[in-house]
């Protein structure tokens, strides 16, 4: 167990356009902070900075308040699960499992012992023996974390692991790594471009996007309270609309909203609210009316686009009792719109 | 959903009835010229070496040209340089092939100039390096002048002897020169598909270095290095230009030996010649018999070559 700190960490690859810059994050002892942004955002980067695997070009990153920067990733008490789960095929899954502890030349009883506490944890019992290529894809991961988590080590670092598997065998690997998470109280950095992965697993989640760090707090805040535009964008924002706040309330064209937070007046602000906040019912007199354009049917709710007083909006409506060109009435929750200067 | 299997066996079947004959009709001409060629030419060598020589008269077959060749010391000599020769290329082109591979897995996506270079051996052929070999080697050749050149020597007989030398210096070197490339190539696709990403692995679980040597990479390119080694070892084995131009005149490697006995004017010596030739063709057949071997037990093993 350990803490992180990054300092104005900045990378690049062959010297070229830096892919992260001035990056800072504080993570503490035992929490689980997700890494969250969209693929290619530089996150596994991130990661292989923390590990050693690249070299920054500014900064610097200290585990336990020891500045480790310059240190190669054997001599770092961090250990990195890959996306893929980059066995060794020439071992089997007790080998693999072993082989930190056999690089570190222990063996013997206390070797097998703690192989088959690792076992154990990762519900792995009983393919000690097995060879690697007889597993499936979430067993060979389960591998892949317990080859990692034998070594006890100050921060574990995840890259996507569960990214190569099928959705049902995702929801049991999130699971088990929040267990295990949880029973071992690991410094766990975990990498995603799923934000319903990011939101669950993690005690914070920073979120990631165009190489700079947008905001970081615990998933709700980042979910209900998004810093700007993109960072609701990203969590599935999908309702902005505009307006200014005149005499206490946030005058647009979808009417007036009384505002809760210290704005200022005469300026435009850009409002947004998620699709599952705005209240749809058959129509009726007592709120604002509008038509629905087309719906998509997606399961546990149906997405409809609505067309309200020139601005369209997308709702997500329990059921599937919406058809299109249909007039409906929206209630627009002001406790759940968000708002952001205009110049954001 | 049985129907369905029982639908797609039967479209299986239709569909690849048809091609079995089309494709022994298509194959038929080549599988005869190299079956009447190849086939008939090692009919003969075999009957040869039983000692079966019409031109000579001799239709009697029996084992006595093994029993001649395998007895003779001048045999066991020549086989011994060949072990020697054979051996010696192979350790030393795959100790430097894996040095070579290591090294440019890590210029792979950086000097693809490099990797080009590394690779031109493969397309000159072993006589042009032969001869090659012979100007810049012998005691008059380039590297002598150059040492003269420079005062090491004074006269061209103080230069080692490095072709038809007592050692094969001149055969090892070019077939170290030849093979280098060949072996590189085979383990740099296994190292580059997996090997960097493994060894990745192998820094974060803590292994220094010569852990990450010993422990990944010389396991991951073992099956190839190995496979490749074996084939090296039986073209070298049994190959004739390069110990025919570069080798000494006793004792000879044991292609040449067989040569010098088929050709010999004494019509008799010839199936001695092509016994030779038949033993090396046995040796070197069970050498890509074991290298098919190693590669069958190490895919069933997991490890794809």
């Amino acid at each position: 167990m350990g803490s992180l700190k990054i300092r104005n960490l900045s990378l690049s690859y062959n010297g070229g356009a830096p892919v992260i810059e001035k990056f800072n994050l504080d993570v503490s002892d035992g929490e689980c902070m997700g890494l969250l942004g969209p693929s290619g955002v530089g996150k596994t980067t991130i990661l292989k900075a923390l590990a050693g695997l690249i070299q920054p070009d500014q900064g610097c990153i200290l585990i336990d308040d020891v500045d480790v920067t310059a240190l190669p990733p054997e001599k770092r008490d961090a250990v990195m699960v890959f996306q893929k789960p980059l066995l060794f095929p020439f071992m089997n899954v007790a080998q693999n499992i072993g082989f930190g502890l056999r690089m570190r030349k222990i063996n013997g009883a206390h070797k097998q012992s703690e192989i088959n506490n690792i076992l154990r944890l990762t519900r792995l019992d009983g393919f000690g023996r097995h060879k690697v290529h007889e597993l499936s894809g979430g067993q060979q991961q389960r591998v892949s974390l317990a080859r990692a988590l034998i070594l006890r080590p100050a921060i574990l670092l995840l890259d996507e692991p569960l990214s190569n598997l099928d959705a049902n065998l995702r929801q049991e690997m999130r699971e088990l790594i929040q267990e295990i998470q949880t029973k071992t109280n690991i410094t766990t950095i975990f990498v995603t471009h799923d934000q319903s992965e990011a939101l669950m697993m993690s005690q914070r989640v920073s979120l990631i996007l165009d190489g700079r760090l947008r905001q970081v707090g615990r998933p709700q805040d980042l979910f209900y309270r998004p810093v700007d535009p993109d960072v609701a964008r990203f969590f599935g924002g999908c309702n902005f609309f505009t307006g200014e706040i005149k005499n206490g309330q946030f005058e647009t064209p979808l009417g007036l909203f009384p505002v809760g937070q210290d704005l200022k007046k005469n300026q435009p602000y850009t409002a947004t609210i998620r699709p599952e906040d705005i209240v749809i019912s058959p129509a009726n007199d007592k709120h604002l009316r509008g038509a629905i354009l087309r719906t998509n049917f997606e399961g546990a709710a149906t997405r409809l686009w609505v067309q309200c007083n020139g601005v369209q909006l997308i709702v997500l409506a329990a059921g599937a009792q919406y058809k299109a060109h249909q007039n409906v009435s929206l209630h627009i929750p002001p406790d759940k719109i968000r708002l952001f200067p205009k110049n954001v | 959903m049985k129907g369905h299997q029982l639908q797609t066996n039967h479209n299986f079947r239709t569909r690849m009835a048809p091609v079995m004959p089309s494709l022994s009709i298509l194959l038929g001409p080549a599988l005869i010229v190299v079956g009447v060629l190849f086939g008939g030419g090692l009919i003969l060598g075999i009957l040869q070496s039983f000692g079966y020589l019409h031109v000579a008269a001799a239709n009697h077959l029996s084992i006595q040209h093994y029993l001649n060749v395998l007895m003779d010391p001048d045999f066991l000599e020549s086989l011994w340089l060949t072990l020697y020769i054979a051996t010696a290329s192979t350790l030393i082109a795959a100790g430097l092939s894996v040095a070579v591979a290591l090294f440019l897995v890590t210029l792979a996506h950086k000097n693809r100039l490099i990797h080009f270079i590394i690779q031109i051996p493969l397309t000159v052929p072993h006589l042009v390096i032969a001869v090659a070999a012979v100007f810049m080697l012998s005691p008059t050749g380039l590297l002598s002048r150059f040492a003269m050149a420079l005062g090491l020597i004074n006269t061209s007989s103080q230069f080692p002897l490095l072709i038809n030398d007592r050692w094969g210096i001149g055969i090892i070197l070019t077939y170290v020169w030849k093979e280098i490339p060949f072996i590189t190539v085979m383990i740099l696709s296994v190292l580059s598909n997996t090997g960097i990403e493994l060894l990745q692995v192998g820094q974060t679980l803590k292994a220094n270095r010569w852990q990450r040597f010993r422990y990944i990479t010389l396991p991951i390119i073992f099956p190839s290095l190995g496979a490749a080694s074996l084939i090296v070892f039986a073209y070298t084995f049994g190959a004739f230009e390069v110990p025919y131009l570069l080798g000494q005149t006793y004792p000879m490697m044991l292609s040449v030996w067989a040569y010098r006995n088929y050709s010999d004017i004494d019509l008799l010596a010839r199936p001695e010649g092509i016994t030779t030739g038949i033993l090396i063709a046995v040796i070197v057949s069970l050498t890509v018999l074991m290298a098919q071997v190693i590669t069958k037990i190490t895919r069933r093993k997991g490890i794809v070559l």
